[in-house]
């Protein structure tokens, strides 16, 4: 199948900046929710003058990272994905010769369903998790000056990027020696780059989704958090699907356009359930976590979307975030005849044999009740208008 | 002013005596066979009369699992154990990096990091199974007949080592029977054990740190058994070889791994020692006065407070409840095979780890007849014998799709030609729905491990699968009745007889039994305790093995199934406890417990020849013709982990087979290989030639179907990308 357009390249502006910081080495360690604000600090940084080589992330996590680079690095019991962050922090510190670590503790993230909910918070161990292993570097002594590195942790509210500016420009002002326009100005860009490259996720998702519309094949849709898609957290559940022979799509990056929400939601606007198709307040009344929000309405996509078939849910261990979400998303997905499985209690460990058995199990019944399940949605929507590209 | 410290562990009571100077005066271990308060009261008797210990005057700290009753009944004041322990060896050993302590039914792990003041401590401790603890050497030692004394100077350098289990000291019990009836010397299965053991705590109690020398050994077993302290010496020197750990200059391996002399006493030492650091009007020693009472009156009242009734209210419930069972349970006891010609069958076979199994079913769902064997460990083997008997039995009748399910389904399907291969729970869900379409659960319980399938809309939606603890398996209730010499049948009807049961404790098969002696002690007599085993069983199958808390979420009705549901009693016991759980459960037993997995693949090949009208089953006389070879070598030993075990290779000729050339024992084309003798699921792969292999296919699959988060990962951090 077609499935990668080419890059939009972006034609190189001519920027001048105040002074010259192609000589500086920054480090953010890929955890938590920077699994979705990536791309903003990428465009920020290099707005700001860092040249993309000196731009590094951390590896993926894994257990060897984890007791190499995290060990007694944590000083208290959390989910796995906070724990991880020892492990990232401790390998960019001791393998990357950076200037600069920066650690952003994110309070609120963008997200498309602002607006339409309460708030778009994180889970408040996101931004405090920064704090919690930053502490084990410190107590034998300063990890961080050892090395040389600057450790920089900006607060950062992405619900309200007016005040983004200000966030980063008071946490960076000596380390990069930037003036409050020059940040402003990279904030936009990082903004703009996020933005382009959900767009460009979502159109790519659409592309999948079409696909399995014209060739009447069943599609996964994986409903997690972002950072399960990193293979340490998640343990790539997701790509054993996909090596099943199904296309796998994730909640984060579902279409939005105008007439796919129309023809899934539009019965629900009509007839005053709903205010507009991102409206979760039918189903999940606190919507304040902007990820909880996105696997709320991610089930509520998959129960209207014909071809997926099956909602595989991802959750781990101790996650108090998740806790309560695991019947409402159940019953939203069951109830329209999709078929759910949860993965629960993920940890540091990857449960191979049991995910075997488990996927085996899944693979037989989305074979065996996909071909009815795409019949009886499709049959809901009769009457409504096909979207492009899902029709005859 | 004399100091005693006191440490009353699980099997045994320890105390050191310490004067003014913080010199030892006296000091004492002995096992205390589960009476716990009566030893310590004996201790004290002791203690006053020899040594003058004083009330009023003198203290005592106190530590261990009983410690905290006893403490309060003569005044003295607790320490955490490994408080006590870290304490003593601080003081004691300041160059020690990492201790194991190994108790009758814990063990214990210190990692100490830092130097000084910023000297920190990691702990990791296991107490509630007993997998590598001094109980399960013990117990094995005993059933082969080596007296205490004997397995103290046993060793475990040169000897050949077998494959034991660590994980579970039931399991391990059984690994040591065959290991016996297979004619293995017994010097060479104690150092099997001393492996285990070794192996276990340092795969469980490490959690990823490397111990550092030096190394101190503590508790009982680390002390008695010379074969212990030789494998932690042949382990640890090899794992800091491998490791690269900096050795210091001119010390051996001895000077490195210590036991120290006073290897029993360091939890009581650390209690002497906290005392000392303390104001001293601390833990002044109270009297024995009230634990005299609590040895004398108080127990027995808990005793009588401890026990409940029987596993039936009335005799009218009682008969109730068999009047709506028996039928049930034992419907396969009246049950005949089919006399009639046959002329077109489906075949369903289950291959288990045990026992192999098919069944003969007809166009309309009925079954016909089953055939069963135990596992020869030979797949082909058992296979070529079902179908032999299957043949006899229907000579020329059309076989219309054949399904299997269990271990090496996909290989088998294409040796004997089967239409579909199953994963076991489908095949099971698939059986149980058949007979009880609306059901929302299926709990098999079977000898060796135990399997909860949740269903929803016709489909499995989450499953426990526990072969890693034999808590809760019939294995266990049998192992416990034989013991007691009552044959297996009437274990129901003696379970029933008892008027009043002792609660017995929930959790690790090995700590079961010793609770078991324990209340032999107390006075229950066989039929009781077998009761309470009963009783105790749903909750161990649920709740210890199967993890499962929120009942409720499941459904209402559950269907149990498997060799132990043959069990009048298990099945009362299962009953009681889910409406407990769920006020309106129904709960069924499965008319063909034993058969369920077979009767699952045959009804799914059944549905695929209604579909296709087809069948790929290569015909009675190819699986009787099969040809194979075995391999049992160093080349087939797995290298995955450190148990390393010894697999065995049967390599079968099929026409279309891919061979393995790349394999230590290479394999042409036209033929296939299945594993045996693996002990985990990582076995099945051969080695990292076949994870290549296995990896680069999945690769391929993967480059034709997408997945969101593959982009991801390519595009959302690479800095280089422009979007």
């Amino acid at each position: 199948m077609p499935l990668l357009s080419i890059f939009r390249k972006k034609t190189a502006q001519g920027c001048d900046y105040r002074i010259d910081r192609s000589h500086i080495k920054v480090g953010i360690p890929k955890f938590l929710n920077v699994w979705s604000t990536h791309r903003f600090w990428i465009g920020f940084l290099k707005a700001l003058g860092i040249p993309a080589k000196n731009i590094v992330f951390s590896s993926d996590t894994s257990e060897e990272q984890y007791r190499e680079f995290g060990k007694g690095r944590i000083g208290m019991d959390s989910c796995y994905p906070v724990k991880a962050l020892a492990g990232h922090i401790g390998e960019l510190l001791t393998t990357k010769k950076l200037d600069i670590l920066l650690v952003p503790m994110i309070y609120s993230l963008p997200s498309f369903l602002k607006g339409h909910v309460m708030d778009t918070l994180s889970c408040t161990r996101v931004p405090m998790s920064v704090e919690n292993i930053k502490a084990g570097f410190l107590k034998e002594g300063n990890e961080f000056e050892k090395h040389g590195v600057k450790f920089l942790n900006p607060f950062v509210s992405f619900a309200e990027p007016h005040l983004l500016p200000k966030q980063l420009y008071e946490s960076l002002k000596e380390a990069l020696d930037v003036t409050y326009d020059e940040v402003e100005r990279a904030v936009r860009e990082g903004l703009e780059e996020l933005k382009r490259f959900d767009q460009k996720m979502r159109k790519k998702t659409r592309e999948i989704l079409e696909w399995c519309a014209q060739n009447n094949r069943p599609c996964i849709l994986i409903l997690a958090r972002p950072y399960h898609m990193d293979p340490g957290i998640g343990h790539e559940i997701d790509a054993e699907f996909q090596s099943l022979g199904y296309p796998v799509v994730w909640g984060q990056y579902l279409p939005t356009d105008e007439d796919l929400m129309d023809w899934l939601f539009g019965a629900d606007v009509e007839a005053g359930i709903i205010k507009s198709p991102f409206d979760i307040s039918d189903v999940w009344t606190s919507s304040y976590s902007s990820n909880t929000n996105e696997i709320i309405w991610g089930a509520k996509f998959a129960s209207r979307f014909p071809w997926i078939t099956a909602v595989v849910r991802l959750s781990s261990y101790e996650c108090g975030m998740d806790q309560p979400t695991y019947t409402p998303t159940q019953k939203i997905v069951e109830a329209s005849g999709t078929l759910y499985f949860k993965f629960g209690d993920l940890d540091e460990t990857k449960p191979s044999g049991s995910v075997k058995i488990r996927v085996e199990t899944i693979d037989y019944y989305v074979k065996k009740y996909s071909p009815r399940i795409i019949e009886r949605k499709l049959k809901r929507l009769e009457g409504r208008r096909v979207p492009g590209g899902f029709g005859e | 002013m004399l100091t005693l410290g006191l440490d009353v562990g699980s099997t045994t009571c320890k105390y050191v005596l310490i004067d003014e100077k913080g010199e030892i005066i006296a000091k004492t271990y002995e096992r205390h066979n589960t009476k716990q308060a009566e030893k310590v009261l004996e201790f004290l008797e002791k203690l006053e009369e020899e040594h003058g210990f004083t009330p009023g005057r003198d203290r005592v700290y106190i530590t261990g699992s009983g410690g905290g009753l006893i403490g309060e009944l003569i005044g003295a004041r607790f320490v955490q154990e490994v408080v006590a322990v870290s304490t003593a060896v601080e003081k004691l050993h300041p160059n020690v990096r990492f201790v194991s302590e190994i108790g009758g039914e814990d063990m214990k792990t210190i990692f100490f990091h830092g130097e000084g003041d910023k000297k920190t401590r990691q702990v990791f401790m296991q107490s509630a199974c007993a997998g590598g603890t001094g109980t399960f050497i013990e117990k094995s030692a005993r059933k082969l007949g080596i007296s205490p004394e004997k397995l103290s100077q046993m060793g475990y350098l040169g000897y050949q080592l077998h494959k034991v289990s660590s994980k579970c000291g039931i399991f391990a019990e059984a690994d040591v029977n065959t290991l016996v009836k297979a004619g293995v010397p017994v010097e060479e299965i104690i150092a099997s054990l001393f492996e285990a053991v070794v192996y276990q705590n340092l795969a469980v109690l490490t959690k990823g740190n490397t111990p550092r020398p030096e190394v101190l050994l503590l508790g009982g077993p680390n002390l008695f058994f010379k074969g212990l302290q030789e494998a932690w010496r042949h382990h640890l020197s090899r794992l800091w070889e491998e490791r690269g750990v900096p050795i210091p200059e001119g010390k051996s391996p001895e000077e490195l791994v210590i036991v120290p002399e006073n290897a029993l006493y360091y939890a009581s030492l650390g209690c002497a020692l906290t005392a000392m650091s303390e104001p001293e009007t601390y833990g002044l020693y109270a009297g024995k006065d009230k634990l005299r009472w609590w040895v004398e009156e108080g127990q027995h009242e808990q005793k009588k407070k401890e026990g409940r009734r029987g596993l039936w209210k009335t005799r009218e419930e009682l008969e109730s409840f068999r009047s709506e069972y028996e039928p049930q349970v034992f419907a396969y006891r009246n049950r005949k095979p089919y006399e009639g010609d046959i002329e077109e069958v489906v075949i369903g076979c289950d291959f288990g780890s045990t026992t192999a199994k098919a069944v003969c079913l007809s166009k309309d769902k009925e079954v016909l007849f089953s055939v069963y064997t135990l596992s020869k460990g030979n797949p082909i083997e058992d296979a070529k014998y079902l179908f032999r008997k299957i043949r006899e039995r229907i000579g020329d009748a059309k076989v219309l799709g054949v399904g299997v399910t269990g271990y090496g389904k996909d290989l088998l399907k294409d040796i004997i030609g089967a239409d579909v291969a199953i994963v076991e729970t489908v095949a099971h869900a698939t059986a149980g729905l058949h007979f009880f379409p609306d059901a929302d659960c299926i709990c098999d319980v079977g000898g060796v491990d135990v399997k909860i399938i949740i269903l929803r809309n016709g489909a499995v939606v989450d499953f426990r699968l526990n072969s890693q603890c034999s808590s809760g398996n019939g294995a266990f209730l049998q192992g416990v009745a034989e013991r007691f010499g009552i044959p297996l049948e009437e274990i129901a009807e003696r379970a029933f007889s008892a008027q009043a049961m002792p609660t017995l404790t929930m959790g690790c098969g090995v700590f079961l039994q010793s609770d078991i002696v324990n209340q032999q002690r107390k006075g229950w007599n066989a039929d009781e305790i077998l009761a309470g085993l009963c009783y105790v069983l749903p909750q161990n199958v649920w709740i210890y093995a199967g993890n499962i808390t929120n009942f409720k979420g499941i459904g209402r009705k559950f269907i149990l199934q498997g060799g132990t549901h043959r069990n009048l009693a298990v099945v009362k016991a299962q009953v009681d406890f889910l409406k407990s759980k769920v006020p309106n459960a129904e709960v069924v037993v499965h008319p063909y417990s034993g058969e369920a997995g077979a009767i699952g693949a045959g009804l799914i090949a059944l549905e695929n020849w209604e579909k296709t009208g087809r069948t790929r089953f290569r015909g009675f006389e190819t699986i009787e013709n099969l040809v194979y070879k075995s391999t049992t070598s160093e080349d087939t030993v797995c290298r995955w982990c450190p148990i390393e075990c010894r697999r065995t290779f049967i390599d079968v000729q099929l026409p279309g087979g891919k061979g393995r050339p790349w394999s230590k024992v290479p394999l042409p084309e036209g033929w296939v290989r299945i594993i045996v003798n693996n002990s985990c699921p990582k076995g099945l792969v051969e080695d990292k030639n076949e994870l290549k292999a296995i990896k680069e296919e999945m690769e391929r699959v993967r480059k034709e179907f997408p997945n969101v988060a593959q982009l991801i990962h390519k595009e959302a951090f690479n800095t280089r990308v422009e979007v």
